[in-house]
């Protein structure tokens, strides 16, 4: 029997409440700045495009200690938006509840997926919690594909700034592309749409005491719902503005968290990605208008310089990962000028398959394995600045084109290196 | 004349020949026991190996970092044949040392009581030693790391000095659980150790002053200068 991961009054309440065809998940942790309006966009979206369907709000909370779950209690809909929207044949509900288990967003999404269930929600809407960008329109474009268009898992799709998001842009988005052969642009975008059979099939995976429920829950998703032959789509949700992250979150525990779940995803699905050649674009749903971006200021200096130390001082360690050629233009490429410094596609692509190698082969702990990356990453980002300097967003568009297709062209080699079965030696 | 044959010639060959029944009725003991050692401990392997693999064994290992070890010494086994083998090679030893015991001689038999009162420490100090060398690797890997990722100027340095604090405690808790001079090891060690830090500190201190200066300065004092701030975001 299935471990039951809902407390009893929150059983009551659904039970209660009856089927829903709707449910929007909220999860959040010391968001009590953000989310009153996160709630209050939610309430306009399903009134205003879904007033004759039954629907419910959940916010799954991680023990906020700043009163996030009382500011979801208080908020209300405007009563003038409400009236303009139209009168709905349902009321739209709110259910505040902890989520269960590991701390992370995993186990909230798990907590949603265990409601939609016991509701029999047909759709599912996933926002973060500390978005100031969020608007009611949001909730139509990540639940109309999966009401009327049968899709299982809408994927966000933003305008983002140049320097925004270069851990998805060199790695995430190419290699995500690469494997499983469509083209999600935004794999960890946190927003998403799930149908509720996704929902269902989700919630019975085996992964819910691993670091899917930790941190790897969106890359988790995404290539779990492309693997699995789901139907998938992008919506344009326009920008994406949210709340600072800490300024002090550790970049090489991000790479952890999201490349090594990509690494380790790699490994979970090997039998379909080695038999995929090439890419298709996933349905862009939603109208793609233009973005006011405001700048990013990057300081290059300092990344070369992380890079340069890098191939210097990880040397004993990166001989380990890479090859012989590989370690010899990567200490070319960190023997120039900063006007001339160029990190090829070609060497950039080797060398994360030859960490995803490595990583598969256990050559040395995971987690430095991984960490080992920043340098190299930060020499990407050096190159990949210098590069667009003066790129407008569509040539910037192209060089991402560009580089995934290099991912796609040395994918050959990642599968003539990948070994068929580990742990067979006597 | 009958009497002195007896004595001279039947006597001595009789004792001889039962000492050498007796002996070799012990020869035959001796290598009972280690034909049972030998097919005792080739089926004990099989069940460890069996029974590791079962539990996953390897792939803890792996996770622990010693499967990639062993591969690297070019051992092309697994973690779990490795344990079988080795729960295969105590067996042997026992049965030969049972053997050797059974014997009846005092020499052996000292020997046999001098090993297996050795034994336990023996393996501890092997014991001590695998682990200490795999956590030396480890942490010194992870200093590297994490101060090469923090732009610290002497990330190897600081990761070379881990790694031999590390195995330098590792080999004096070895030597201890062997009990060799513990007291002329520990304080070998310290002599060493603090003469080795006090080296350091006055090379530095005489031979780079500006180097050390500015090293200080450049950790502790604020920069200088206006430097471009960075928002780029990576997720």
């Amino acid at each position: 029997m299935a471990e039951e991961i809902l407390k009893e009054h929150v059983k009551e309440e659904l039970s209660a409440l009856g089927p829903v065809e709707i449910i929007v998940g909220i999860p959040s942790y010391n968001n009590a700045q953000t989310i009153g309006h996160v709630v209050k966009a939610a309430q306009a979206g399903l009134l205003n495009y879904f007033p004759d369907r039954k629907a419910l709000i959940v916010n799954s909370d991680g023990g906020s200690k700043d009163g996030t779950p009382q500011v979801v209690e208080q908020t209300s809909v405007d009563a003038h938006s409400l009236m303009l929207v139209s009168h709905p044949l349902y009321p739209v509900h709110r259910l505040t509840t902890p989520y269960h288990g590991l701390p992370g967003k995993g186990s909230a999404f798990r907590t949603l997926f265990r409601i939609a269930e016991v509701a029999q929600a047909r759709a599912l809407a996933v926002v973060d919690a500390d978005l100031r960008s969020i608007t009611p329109e949001w909730f139509h474009l990540l639940l109309q594909p999966l009401l009327a268009l049968e899709f299982d898992y809408v994927a966000p799709y933003y305008k983002r700034h140049k320097y925004d998001g270069t851990i998805t842009n060199s790695i995430v988005y190419p290699l995500t592309r690469v494997l499983y052969g469509r083209r999600i642009c935004q794999p960890i975008g946190g927003e998403f749409g799930i149908s509720g059979r996704l929902a269902g099939h989700f919630l019975r995976r085996d992964v819910w005491n691993t670091d899917v429920a930790r941190y790897g829950i969106d890359i988790w998703m995404t290539t779990t719902a492309i693997a699995e032959n789901f139907k998938v789509c992008q919506s344009y949700l326009g920008a994406k503005i949210h709340d600072p992250k800490d300024p002090g979150s550790d970049l090489s525990a991000m790479l952890v968290q999201v490349v090594g779940s990509v690494f380790s995803l790699m490994e979970t699905y090997d039998s379909v990605w080695r038999n995929v050649l090439g890419s298709l674009p996933a349905p862009l749903l939603g109208f793609p208008f233009e973005v006011g971006l405001g700048p990013m200021p990057i300081n290059v200096q300092r990344t070369l310089a992380s890079f340069q130390q890098g191939v210097r001082d990880l040397l004993p360690i990166y001989e380990k990962v890479l090859t012989l050629q590989q370690l010899r233009e990567l200490e070319a490429c960190a023997a120039q000028p900063m006007h001339q410094f160029v990190l090829e596609d070609e060497l950039w692509v080797a060398v994360i398959y030859s960490f995803a190698l490595a990583y598969h082969r256990r050559v040395f702990d995971r987690e430095h394995l991984v960490r080992s990356i920043t340098p190299l990453y930060l020499g990407w980002v050096t190159s990949f600045a210098r590069q667009t300097e003066n790129e407008t967003p569509a040539q910037v568009d192209a060089r991402i084109e560009r580089l995934c297709l290099v991912y796609e062209q040395l994918k050959p080699y990642l599968i003539n290196q990948w070994p068929l079965k580990t742990g067979e030696k006597r | 004349m009958k009497e002195f044959w007896q004595q001279t010639v039947l006597t001595p060959l009789r004792e001889l020949g039962q000492q050498a029944l007796s002996s070799l009725s012990s020869l035959v003991g001796v290598l009972i026991l280690i034909l049972l050692g030998l097919v005792v401990g080739w089926l004990a392997k099989e069940l460890v190996y069996r029974a590791l693999r079962l539990l996953q064994f390897d792939r803890f290992c792996d996770r622990l970092g010693v499967g990639p070890e062993i591969e690297r010494l070019g051992v092309a086994r697994s973690c779990s044949y490795l344990a079988g083998q080795v729960v295969q090679g105590i067996i042997i030893l026992t049965a030969l040392l049972a053997g050797l015991n059974a014997m009846r001689s005092p020499w052996t038999q000292n020997l046999v009581e001098r090993f297996f009162l050795y034994l336990p420490h023996l393996l501890a100090a092997l014991v001590i030693l695998v682990l200490g060398t795999l956590i030396s690797r480890f942490l010194g890997r992870s200093v590297l790391i994490a101060a090469v990722n923090e732009n610290m100027p002497s990330a190897r340095l600081l990761a070379s000095l881990t790694r031999i604090f590390v195995m330098a405690l590792t080999i004096v808790a070895a030597l201890d659980e062997l009990g060799i001079s513990r007291t002329t090891i520990i304080v070998t060690f310290a002599i060493l150790f603090g003469g080795l830090v006090t080296a350091a500190a006055i090379a530095f201190g005489l031979g780079a002053r500006e180097l050390a200066r500015d090293l200080l300065q450049s950790q502790f004092r604020p920069r200088r200068g206006p430097e471009v701030e960075d928002q780029t975001r990576h997720l």
